[in-house]
């Protein structure tokens, strides 16, 4: 875990793109304890999550959301009406880093 | 740390230990909002002086025997469709130990040495059952601390309180059918189907057809009506409402012709679920209205809300509706409803005022929505979702999904 959330980097590559791809990859590793398939470990940022490849289900959505819970304090669920942040691994990963990683908004 | 837990502790809004008596509060005595009758799905049991009399590991060659009271509350609250599991600090043969001399069958075990609230935690989410759906019975001061501590929404009963507790609304569900009666069985063939998906290689899809999944939606029939109620009663997770519906309702719907009702089965190579979801239906000229949808979080993650919900897409379409409208209230409970509504492609235009009572006027579905509203702050614009109702619609000129091969229902090809 080398790119901390706050973001104390001063590289060119902006923190929040550095954050979004490290929690891309952490929701890689749940999908794949979630459907115990470890080709959800290479899956593309834009692969459909509710597509083919993933096939998100309401058990698998209902594991991978709970987790984001717990690991990165986002609630998904309560925060987005219709789930269009689970359109891609992508989205999700981007969604969750705004939130996780200190948007706009970051009090609580 | 000991004095306060003695008399057991009870979490807010639940009868106090103490203050009722065995047999003085019957279920449907108590006014709805202070107490729901029937809110307990499970009791999770310590063994050591609790199910058993004795400690297991000081008995030396011959473990000790049942204690007699407990088992007697084990089998009556078993008749009653509640749930049994275990969390105790001993090898897993004390479990089976327990099993035997008490007669019970255990959903769920968790044998070892960590924190009991970890247990129950575990066992709360291997049964997908809610905290506040959960009851923990354990001799030990220090447990029943450490588990309300962890985890308030549990209730946390010494032995001796479970012996009245029988006796109260929270164990005493207003219906027990068939299926529930059955519910002990069948999570132990949850348990055993479970164990076959791990080891088994393909994806989901696969494993359902390789146990021979059924998935049958038909009409329902008057003898129908006291399970579909006990299924609006109990369902949270899968629960369009956010409300129970009544007996006499269902059976008016049935006879109605401007709605539809269906149950819906299942089961496969392990058992029979039998009658786990189903749905009241309102059918316009231009738009299906879906009143209740519903279905039991035991068959989740086995086809069964994707084959109704597609069952649905097809038959409004064919009957030449141009939209499928499900509203749905809108709680932190239901949230794999509408995981399942979006990932058939589902979408709501936002929500509608909060404060209306879903049909059927109970208390639960107000409050889960009051829940969901939380200190999170669910303040974004555009996708925000606060407490109150939303109505999920899915366009039909589309491309519409098919049944899956294992599940059939009227009019289907």
């Amino acid at each position: 875990m080398t790119a901390a959330p706050g973001g104390a980097s001063s590289a060119d590559a902006s923190p929040a793109d550095a954050g979004t791809a490290v929690i891309g990859d952490e929701i890689r590793r749940i999908l794949a304890a979630a459907t115990g398939r470890a080709e959800m470990l290479d899956i593309p940022a834009d692969a459909p999550l509710f597509g083919q490849a993933v096939a998100l289900d309401s058990l698998t959505g209902t594991l991978l959301l709970r987790e984001i819970r717990e690991r990165f304090g986002v609630d998904v669920a309560g925060e987005d009406l219709n789930l269009d942040a689970l359109a891609t691994l992508g989205t999700l990963a981007a969604f969750v880093g705004e939130r996780a990683l200190g948007g706009p908004g970051e009090a609580k | 740390m000991t004095g306060p837990v003695e008399s057991g502790p009870v979490a807010p809004g639940r009868v106090k230990a103490g203050t009722v008596k065995a047999g003085t509060v019957k279920a449907g005595t108590v006014k709805a909002g202070t107490v729901k009758a029937g809110t307990v799905k499970c009791v999770v049991w310590d063994i050591d002086n609790t199910l058993l009399s004795g400690v297991y590991l000081e008995s030396g060659a011959e473990p000790p025997p049942a204690d007699p009271a407990m088992a007697a509350v084990l089998r009556e609250l078993s008749a009653r469709g509640i749930l049994h599991a275990i969390a105790s600090r001993n090898p897993p043969a004390a479990a089976e130990h327990a099993a035997q001399v008490t007669g019970g069958e255990f959903a769920a075990a968790e044998c070892g040495w960590g924190r009991k609230s970890d247990a129950v935690a575990r066992i709360a989410a291997e049964l997908n059952i809610a905290a506040d759906a959960l009851a923990f019975v354990d001799d030990d001061p220090y447990e029943r601390a450490e588990v309300t501590f962890a985890l308030p929404p549990v209730l946390v009963l010494s032995p001796e309180d479970m012996t009245d507790a029988v006796g109260w609304p929270e164990f005493s569900p207003s219906v027990v059918t068939p299926e529930a009666r059955r519910r002990g069985a069948m999570y132990a063939q949850r348990r055993r189907r479970l164990a076959a998906e791990r080891s088994f290689g393909g994806s989901r899809e696969e494993f359902l057809r390789s146990c021979g999944t059924r998935v049958t939606i038909a009409a329902a029939s008057a003898a129908d009506v006291s399970r579909l109620h006990e299924l609006s009663e109990r369902t949270s997770q899968f629960n369009s409402a956010g409300a129970g519906l009544a007996e006499e309702e269902f059976g008016s719907l049935i006879s109605s012709p401007a709605s539809g009702v269906l149950t819906v089965r299942l089961r496969d190579t392990f058992g029979d679920d039998g009658l786990v979801g189903g749905c009241v239906t309102e059918h316009g000229a231009e738009a299906w209205t879906v009143r209740l949808l519903m279905m039991s979080c035991r068959a989740m993650g086995r086809g069964v809300i994707e084959a109704l919900l597609a069952w649905l897409i097809q038959s409004a379409a064919r009957e030449g509706a141009h939209v499928l409208e499900v509203p749905c209230a809108l709680n932190d409970r239901n949230v794999p409803l509408r995981l399942a509504l979006a990932a058939a492609g589902f979408r709501a235009a936002g929500n509608q005022p909060a404060g209306g009572q879903p049909a059927g006027g109970q208390p639960a579905g107000g409050q889960a929505a009051g829940q969901a509203s939380g200190p999170a702050g669910l303040g974004v614009p555009g996708g925000a979702v606060g407490p109150g109702r939303a109505v999920f619609r899915l366009d039909l000129g589309g491309p519409l999904p098919e049944l899956p091969g294992w599940a059939s229902g009227p009019g289907a090809p």
